[in-house]
């Protein structure tokens, strides 16, 4: 038996674009998964098994869910993480995700994160850079105005699905809203969630999100704490390196 | 010539619990979980950061729906400063969702090392988007002359 299931709750549309959230820096990519699903009414479609996750449940109403679980509607799976991925289980989750996905017939995969500034709090704007699995996703996205990462390091569960997907020729962006390192930024993911309605036409209310961030802010704290400790695990501030390409 | 003034046993004494109760403190925050909340003191401990720049130290504090007016930066010793704010409004278990806890809280509360010598007479602080920004200046030793 396989150390990763995915259970399936109800059928699969195929041809959706599949979304990835996990706790990362500013939790940019939880927030707005979050916001996704509350606007876009979302539905629990599966969940992961396995024993590689912590022994944790997440109570919903009293009854136990996975705290790693994908939600649909008939355009979008939306895969999201309510605590942050170890380290150790980056590769076989992300693995895991994307088989099911390509499985499920997605047309694309699109992750959801965030890239940390120094002085973010002095920011005006705050731009979304992009990275993808092949030079025509890399296109599409200049075609809708958002930025390339040129060149550096990235750093978690985005970096591995860009690997994996590149590896499988799956269509994939991962996109990186500048944010805060440390603490939780409703306003990136408001920015995350422009540029994805631009990729994908799915389009949602960003001022309710921008309305609620103190509050999202002040209950996301536990979770960036317990987050903050995983991306020390994951070296993820060398991301700030400046690499040197042996080309 | 100086005269150097011995130190009494219990200056020793004091000073040797000091050290063992700041590093019991750090031993705590390192591998000890607790809640980032006390039910007892109405408060919520909110996330910081300490970052030591070659003039300066600097405390960020995200203090989201804080009253700007009521937030208070108090030196507790030379290494040691302690931070609190009213909140906009009470914010109860129940606005998250929590059912099996009970209490509300008014204010954020947390204390926070600072890693090297500051002039804490000159602490300066400013909120920008709901972030805390705490200035120490850096105290200056004596400069070691090239061989």
């Amino acid at each position: 038996m396989s150390e990763i299931t995915i259970i399936e709750k109800r059928n699969i549309a195929p041809d959706a674009t599949m979304l990835f959230g996990f706790p990362d820096v500013g939790l940019v990519g939880v927030i707005a998964a979050s916001h996704l699903i509350e606007e876009l009414n979302l539905e629990e479609v599966a969940y992961v098994d396995s024993k590689l996750l912590p022994p944790l449940i997440v109570l919903h109403e009293g009854l136990p869910h996975s705290s790693l679980r994908v939600f649909a509607n008939n355009n979008i799976l939306l895969a999201v993480s309510e605590i942050p991925i170890a380290a150790d289980i980056i590769y076989p989750i992300i693995q895991a995700l994307i088989d099911w996905g390509k499985n499920k017939k997605a047309k694309m995969m699109i992750s959801l994160s965030g890239i940390p500034i120094q002085e973010r709090q002095d920011a005006k704007e705050l731009k979304v850079f992009a990275a993808g699995s092949t030079p025509e996703m890399l296109k599409l996205a200049k075609e809708k105005g958002i930025d390339i990462l040129g060149e550096g390091y990235m750093v978690g569960p985005q970096a591995v699905m860009l690997q994996k997907c590149a590896n499988m020729k799956i269509p994939a962006l991962t996109l990186l809203a500048q944010c805060f390192y440390n603490y939780p930024d409703p306003e990136a993911a408001a920015e995350v969630l422009k540029s994805l309605a631009n990729i994908t036409g799915v389009k949602v209310d960003i001022k309710a999100l921008l309305e609620k961030g103190e509050e999202i802010r002040l209950k996301a704290r536990d979770v960036m704490k317990r987050t903050q400790q995983e991306l020390s695990g994951i070296k993820k501030a060398r991301e700030y390196d400046i690499p040197l390409y042996v080309s | 010539m100086a005269i150097r003034k011995r130190k009494s046993f219990f200056d020793i004494i004091n000073e040797y619990f000091g050290d063992v109760e700041e590093l019991a403190n750090q031993f705590e925050d390192m591998f000890m979980e607790k809640p980032s909340w006390s039910q007892k003191n109405c408060t919520m401990e909110p996330l910081k950061d300490v970052t030591v720049t070659p003039k300066e130290v600097i405390v960020t504090v995200d203090l989201p729906l804080a009253k700007e007016g009521t937030i208070e930066v108090k030196p507790l010793d030379s290494k040691t400063i302690e931070i609190s704010a009213e909140m906009k409004r009470k914010i109860r278990f129940d606005d998250f969702g929590i059912t099996h806890h009970k209490g509300e809280f008014q204010r954020f509360y947390c204390q926070t090392r600072i890693p090297v010598p500051v002039e804490m007479d000159k602490v300066k602080f400013n909120l920008k988007k709901g972030i805390l920004e705490v200035h120490m200046p850096r105290k200056r030793g004596e400069r070691i002359p090239i061989e």
